[in-house]
């Protein structure tokens, strides 16, 4: 099937495949002012420990490179440049130029311009050499990406052999009895609380319906597998809410 | 494949900074490389550590999705969470008893072995951890506090023990004491050779009693 005739999921709308990267960029540029205080109403400040604990399995050190794709407003980038120091470097990338611009703008305030670069890609055609960076994260992003099995093997090719993929994505409860509860909020809540507070309830919606459009943490695995990265495992966060995957380049 | 938990992605974590830091567990770690290592601890589920690249990735439930460490593990370890505690924190020049009775190791002993040696090498610095959370000072300081504290468990543990031996051993006499178990076996090893050589004595006087029945039969 041509490229053109295919559709996508958007949330729960199905889409022509060409048209989902303009609309994922619409809701982004549309959130970007309160994309920050969002994630923090949203998770109730949670999206700062599962960032954390992402940074955590990195294992980077002074001097090495490292690539945060989808990176928004920079916060996984913040992490990583902390971690490879002024002798490493870090990429900040995402398709959105709004979010980029106040990721940009935020690792500048913070002390980091030297040792980062921020550029505006598409995750599945990344603008960067072959084996060349030593980790490789993406936060919250792959959900929005068009073609995940293309962004996955992009983001295999820049790895440098040994090097590491992390995943951080919204997953699937698994938690006894913490599904409908989570339905409840994501559907009942947070349209409103979009609504209250960015004035854009349908983006909201968008991000609550995109969440259970994703493939739960066994199938995310087999994409993982499928794309080559080996030793792949998954860490379930808050019950299965969210979920770490990590791959590497053998 | 189950979801691995968080706890083993952080000793994976502690143990790969732990082989960054010392150039023999990195080398350790080399020699390893596309081999796997399954600890079967009672009560958990299987834990399946596989080295790539000079460092380790742990997993939980037997299958690490490892392309390059095949399907199944060089060696597998089991026991019971002590007795693997005490296999692998006891130190190659400890002259105390190990806990192996209890282990079970099956498969190629030699990777095990070598897995063990890693492990040992690759052994976070708490301390050094512990400022990373709160600071150089508060660690330091922790640290001696937790010293202190188990030193003085230990010492108390000791003095209990012994308090309790001298109680049922010389006040309720519900057991004996070492010299005098001693004593009582020295006597019954006594009493054993006492009956051996009188045993000896009748057997021959019966050889020689038996002799002389015999000249006076012919007689």
């Amino acid at each position: 099937m041509k490229t053109s005739d295919r559709s996508v999921d958007f949330g729960f709308e199905k889409v022509p495949w060409a048209q989902k990267a303009e609309r994922v960029r619409a809701v982004f540029s549309s959130v970007a002012g309160k994309y920050d205080l969002m994630n923090d109403l949203m998770s109730f400040g949670a999206h700062r420990l599962w960032k954390h604990f992402t940074l955590s399995l990195t294992g980077l050190k002074a001097g090495q490179h490292a690539l945060d794709v989808a990176g928004g407003t920079g916060d996984l980038a913040l992490g990583l440049a902390r971690q490879v120091g002024k002798t490493g470097h870090v990429v900040l990338s995402d398709i959105n130029a709004d979010m980029l611009s106040a990721g940009r703008d935020r690792l500048i305030d913070a002390g980091f311009a030297g040792n980062v670069e921020c550029v505006l890609a598409d995750a599945e055609r990344l603008p960067c050499a072959d084996d060349s960076f030593d980790c490789v994260t993406i936060g919250f992003g792959l959900r929005n990406v068009t073609d995940k099995a293309a962004a996955l093997s992009s983001m295999y090719r820049v790895l440098k052999p040994g090097g590491q993929l992390l995943v951080l994505e919204f997953s699937t409860p698994v938690a006894p009895g913490l599904k409908p509860i989570y339905d409840a909020y994501s559907f009942g809540v947070l349209p409103r609380l979009g609504e209250w507070v960015a004035k854009d309830a349908a983006s909201y919606r968008y991000l609550a319906e995109s969440i259970r459009m994703h493939p739960n943490q066994e199938t995310l695995l087999g994409m993982l597998d499928e794309a080559g990265f080996g030793q792949t495992r998954y860490h379930n966060l808050t019950g299965g809410i969210v979920a770490v995957h990590r791959g590497y380049k053998i | 494949m189950p979801a691995t938990p968080v706890w083993l992605a952080a000793i994976e974590s502690l143990l790969n900074r732990g082989i960054d830091q010392s150039l023999r567990a990195r080398a350790a770690a080399g020699r390893l490389n596309g081999t796997s290592l399954e600890l079967r601890i009672a009560g958990l589920a299987p834990i399946r550590i596989a080295a790539f690249s000079g460092r380790l990735a742990l997993a939980s439930g037997g299958g690490s999705g490892a392309r390059t460490a095949g399907t199944d593990p060089a060696a597998v370890i089991a026991g019971a969470p002590l007795a693997l505690l005490d296999l692998f924190a006891r130190r190659e020049d400890s002259s105390a008893p190990r806990g192996s009775e209890r282990v079970r190791i099956s498969g190629d002993a030699e990777v095990a072995a070598r897995y063990r040696e890693l492990l040992e090498l690759a052994r976070p610095d708490w301390e050094e951890e512990l400022s990373r959370l709160i600071g150089d000072l508060p660690a330091r300081r922790l640290s001696l506090v937790a010293r202190a504290a188990l030193s003085w468990a230990r010492g108390f543990a000791r003095s209990a023990q012994a308090n309790v031996a001298e109680y049922l051993q010389e006040e309720s006499r519900a057991l004996v004491s070492k010299p005098e178990v001693e004593e009582f076996l020295g006597q019954v090893d006594a009493l054993r050779e006492t009956a051996d050589r009188v045993e000896a004595r009748i057997a021959r006087l019966e050889r020689r009693l038996g002799g002389r029945r015999e000249i006076e039969g012919s007689a």
